[in-house]
């Protein structure tokens, strides 16, 4: 069991961060909604894998990534196999978000591709990245992945989720009411659409949120501009996100 | 990094500072990331470069969940922010006209 732990470094991490890494970990290696915990595990391997494969090299360097053809570099994992149009999900996401498009994405789905796994494995990437790229930042190596736990999916789809702003099928906070799903937005009307994004997987949004209200702040203090949550203010935290985001050419 | 050509701190303490650290986190040259972090944590203390580091890693794993999901800017932050997006360029990414505004 990786035990993940940030005293050791010369700079102090506050332990919310840390325990959020945690539960994350906790969380990957368990059966989620649609995914295994030997899926879960593969797909964060594949996405580390990404960073070195040719094809993605060569299709981030190109014009457009459609320029390019071939295979990925595979890499595989024990805990679970992962289809061909897995993996280029993965690795696209991985390492070139930015011209991600609506084709593309209805490519995967055509080719048979499932919406509710595919918006699963983009909660997945999306923690791996977080703590992946958080490790990177100090200087450390990536935590090693959990261990895939045994058990089967729950197979949930919320009942009122439909394709309404995004190319995924989402449930909209007003439609929440009165669900099984209700507490996802505790009864709110309205929400952000990031935070809408993977809400056909309520438990991928509850999961990537206890990083976001820890490696970033908590809804309250989000415009609460008479205090000061962290190290950094307010400003510094949104030059931080905004550098970040024009980097990675994030129109949201 | 910080150089000819390097941005300003634009009117943020340090803000040339934490730019070059968002940027070389996201870079592919450790020697530029350790200068980088060293370099923060020296000017504004080890608990703001890893809050920074917390912010940079958290952003680059939202990104990934806008795009890969194509959701829009909500209107009214469309509206807020319509002039300086396209001042800056922002509308001229790649992804503006498959998950922008009224895409």
């Amino acid at each position: 069991m990786t035990d993940i732990s940030y005293q050791d470094l010369p700079w102090p991490v506050r332990e919310d961060i840390a325990a959020a890494h945690r539960r994350a970990w906790e969380r990957l290696g368990r059966p989620g909604t649609w995914l295994t915990g030997g899926e879960k595990v593969a797909i964060a391997h594949e996405a580390r894998a990404a960073l070195d494969c040719k094809l993605c090299r060569e299709r981030k360097a190109a014009l457009s990534p459609n320029a390019v053809q071939g295979g990925h570099d595979h890499a595989g994992h024990a805990a679970a196999s992962l289809s061909a149009l897995e993996v280029e999900q993965i690795h696209r996401i991985r390492t070139d978000p930015g011209r991600l498009s609506r084709a593309w994405y209805q490519g995967l789905r055509d080719g048979g591709l499932a919406e509710e796994r595919y918006v699963e494995t983009v909660g997945v990437i999306a923690n791996i990245v977080a703590i992946d790229t958080f490790t990177k930042g100090l200087g450390l190596e990536p935590w090693p992945l959990p261990e895939a736990r045994p058990g089967a999916p729950d197979r949930a789809r919320p009942a009122a989720a439909r394709r309404q702003m995004a190319w995924v099928a989402t449930l909209a906070p007003e439609d929440a009411i009165g669900t099984a799903d209700e507490d996802l937005y505790a009864g709110r009307a309205s929400a952000a659409h990031i935070y809408q994004a993977m809400s056909l997987v309520p438990a991928a949004v509850k999961g990537f949120f206890d990083l976001v209200v820890n490696q970033y702040l908590p809804p309250q203090a989000m415009r609460d501009f008479d205090n000061e949550y962290r190290a950094i203010n307010h400003a510094q935290i949104e030059l931080v996100a905004g550098r970040v985001s024009a980097l990675n050419q994030c129109v949201y | 990094m910080v150089g000819d050509g390097a941005p300003s701190d634009g009117g943020i303490p340090n803000g040339a500072r934490l730019i070059r650290f968002a940027t070389a986190v996201l870079g592919n040259e450790p020697e530029e990331l350790a200068a980088a972090r060293d370099d923060l944590a020296a000017a504004m203390g080890g608990a703001a470069l890893t809050d920074a580091a917390a912010v940079a890693a958290l952003f680059d794993a939202i990104d990934r969940v806008a795009d890969a999901t194509g959701i829009p800017l909500e209107d009214v932050k469309a509206e807020d922010t319509a002039e300086f997006r396209a001042g800056i360029g922002i509308d001229d990414f790649a992804a503006a006209s498959e998950k922008g505004h009224g895409a």
